[in-house]
């Protein structure tokens, strides 16, 4: 089940947009979810390359949340996308078990890849697609991942 | 959005199979892509080129997929896909080898599918050439 809903305030010069959707912790509904954060990033009026970063960012993110945090189990992930300034500013939430992908290490490109530590390349493509990532513990119980893109520049690489 | 896969076989001097992909490659569809790839190598299909013209997203489980269709394509088995970067470190090892592979080739890719494959270096593995004209010119 997929449901949302958008609120636009043409009225406030500070260019609020808020989006909302809610989806099953379902790996088919991915397609939904990516959706909703392409329409609000063209909404804000950013650029392919914002747009399909922060596609990239929630994807990733959502697809852990069902593989790694619910693991099979039912449940369901709240997306919220809103922008401030010209930040576009989107908030995950779900009842998973505490995951926090902010404190996974980051591969280290500059080493050879065996000797890598292995893992995380969802993760890594998170962190280069968004200016912040930053996790909380939800209040009774789950995550809140708050990613954010900034729309007039990209993110430094590395 | 689901993805489709269309296959063709084209001789290019040698034989080659073009596997179009239309969609997007996500967590939920990557191991089916390699099991419509598997099919292929049994009935003898040497040289695979990955048509990714109509290909708007790929996401890093998508990435896995494109490794588990080389080892495929290259007579092996697979790594378990739940390895994600470890996946990755026996093929980037036949690069760093000299074994650079040229089994499987990619075309057609749009911006957003290539930032992915560079931000990751993979696509330092795979043969890439803009579209399928030019790739299969080049075998």
């Amino acid at each position: 089940m997929v449901s949302g809903d958008v609120v636009t305030d043409s009225m406030d010069r500070s260019s609020r947009l808020r989006r909302h959707i809610t989806i099953d912790a379902d790996l088919a509904q991915l397609a939904d979810i990516r959706a909703a954060v392409r329409e609000v990033a063209s909404t804000c009026e950013a650029p392919a390359d914002c747009v399909s970063d922060l596609v990239q960012a929630v994807d990733e993110a959502a697809t852990n949340i069902i593989r790694y945090g619910y693991r099979g189990e039912p449940g369901s992930i709240d997306m919220t996308a809103e922008l401030v300034g010209d930040d576009i500013v989107i908030t995950l939430s779900d009842e998973a078990p505490t995951f926090d992908p902010t404190a996974a290490e980051p591969p280290d490109l500059s080493i050879a890849p065996q000797h890598r530590r292995p893992g995380g390349m969802g993760i890594h493509l998170m962190r280069l697609s968004t200016d912040s990532m930053e996790h909380r513990v939800r209040p009774g119980g789950g995550n809140i991942l708050t990613l954010t893109r900034s729309r007039v520049r990209r993110p430094k690489e590395g | 959005m689901a993805m489709q896969t269309t296959v063709e076989r084209v001789e290019a001097g040698v034989p080659v199979t073009v596997m179009a992909l239309s969609g997007e490659l996500d967590a939920s569809n990557y191991l089916r892509l390699v099991d419509d790839v598997r099919p292929l190598y049994d009935s003898g299909a040497r040289n695979l080129l990955l048509d990714l013209t109509d290909l708007s997203f790929i996401s890093s489980s998508g990435l896995v997929s494109l490794y588990s269709i080389l080892k495929v394509m290259q007579g092996e088995e697979p790594p378990d896909p739940e390895y994600g970067w470890s996946a990755l470190h026996s093929m980037e090892r036949d690069v760093e080898d000299g074994k650079k592979q040229d089994v499987v080739r990619l075309c057609g890719m749009q911006p957003a599918v290539g930032d992915v494959l560079q931000r990751t270096g993979i696509d330092a593995m795979f043969p890439s050439y803009p579209d399928r004209e030019t790739a299969l010119a080049a075998y």
